[in-house]
């Protein structure tokens, strides 16, 4: 009966002022440096690297681009996803270490767009790996990729990592 | 060399096969039989007049059910779609053989003398659809006949390695061709319990591939 009513008292208050402020620092820490790991399949992946590139400079959001899956936060599935890559598409998501997160980028990521209806392309690559943010466009443009990684990056905010409810 | 001179001298060379010359677009085609392809393309590599030393393309079409189409617009109403849909019968292959269902294309270039060639043959008559292979005159007909065979299913007889080169590893079937469903047999999924991403067969069904067009104009 007692510790019931703890358990309530604390439920009442939340968690503690030191527990959620180490979250936020942590979670300031996490979304302030998201290293994409480059997965250009498609178009898509010329418009992810105009996001890159000097113009829209997705450096100065913290968005580094990462040759190697281990050296990644996000793994940004830009283009078609075929069936014969789904496998290594997962193998490359298997290979990121945790905390991981995922941006669909265009139609054809989404749910295969305009080659949903056909033998050899996966309809959306949520078949493959749980996906976080659905950028739409065909392709979508580099400021739309940019507004994703920025939704991204308030949802991991929203994350309590400390806390595991 | 103008269109006419190259069918003159292609007449001069050529003789002794079954030929069909035709002008068309600014340019020759040669319309051969199936079973003297290499000799052909032999003597159109070697000869000091033509010199047709590269290949630029082969590819391969298929005619079956060719002109059907789903949707006829033309004696539509304004209004409901569906009652225009004629749907296309798809001959079923293993009974009718046709000698022309498949058709191949070759095209060459002679660097030169500046001139430039199509083939056309067909082939269809026996199950799988044979042909000789040209990769042993022209190295680029490798990829160019793998590509054929895999989408095609088109057998070329000589061929070094005749593997699929587009399709999925362990693919069934050949997807070029008119009585392969355009949504396929299979689709992959990762599984969570096996942890692989395995197949399963497809959830979609096929739909018309014309578009749904009305025309003003008649």
């Amino acid at each position: 009966m007692g510790l019931n009513q703890d358990k309530d008292l604390i439920d009442d208050q939340g968690p503690g002022f030191v527990v959620t402020s180490i979250d936020k620092l942590v979670n300031w820490a996490k979304s302030g440096s998201v290293w994409p790991v480059t997965f250009g399949l498609a178009c898509c992946a010329i418009e992810m690297m105009h996001s890159g590139a000097s113009r829209y400079d997705t450096d100065r959001f913290g968005v580094v681009y990462r040759p190697s899956p281990r050296q990644s936060d996000v793994m940004i599935v830009a283009g078609t996803l075929v069936n014969k890559m789904a496998p290594a598409l997962r193998k490359v998501y298997d290979q990121m270490p945790e905390p991981k997160w995922v941006i669909s980028m265009g139609s054809c990521a989404n749910g295969g767009g305009y080659y949903h209806h056909s033998y050899s392309v996966v309809r959306g690559c949520d078949q493959i790996i749980p996906v976080d943010i659905y950028v739409p466009g065909c392709p979508p443009t580099a400021e739309a990729l940019i507004n994703g990684i920025i939704e991204l990056k308030n949802k991991i905010k929203k994350e309590e990592s400390i806390i595991r409810g | 060399m103008d269109n006419q001179t190259l069918i003159n001298c292609l007449k001069d060379k050529l003789v002794g096969f079954d030929i069909q010359y035709s002008e068309s677009n600014d340019s020759v085609t040669i319309e051969v039989n199936k079973t003297n392809i290499v000799e052909i393309c032999k003597i159109l590599k070697s000869e000091s007049s033509l010199l047709f030393n590269m290949l630029i393309d082969v590819c391969a079409i298929d005619y079956l059910a060719y002109g059907d189409a789903d949707w006829k617009t033309l004696d539509a109403t304004n209004t409901g779609f569906s009652r225009a849909v004629k749907k296309t019968i798809i001959p079923d292959p293993d009974e009718h053989y046709d000698e022309k269902r498949f058709g191949i294309f070759y095209q060459l270039l002679s660097i030169e003398n500046n001139i430039r060639l199509s083939i056309s043959t067909f082939t269809g008559s026996d199950n799988p659809p044979t042909i000789d292979s040209v990769n042993g005159i022209w190295n680029s007909a490798n990829w160019f006949e793998r590509e054929a065979f895999d989408l095609m299913g088109i057998q070329f007889k000589g061929h070094p390695d005749l593997r699929r080169i587009l399709t999925d590893y362990g693919f069934i079937g050949h997807p070029f061709r008119k009585d392969f469903p355009t949504n396929g047999n299979l689709e992959v999924i990762y599984d969570e319990d096996q942890e692989k991403v395995i197949y399963k067969p497809v959830s979609i069904t096929t739909r018309p591939g014309v578009p749904r067009i009305i025309r003003k104009d008649k």
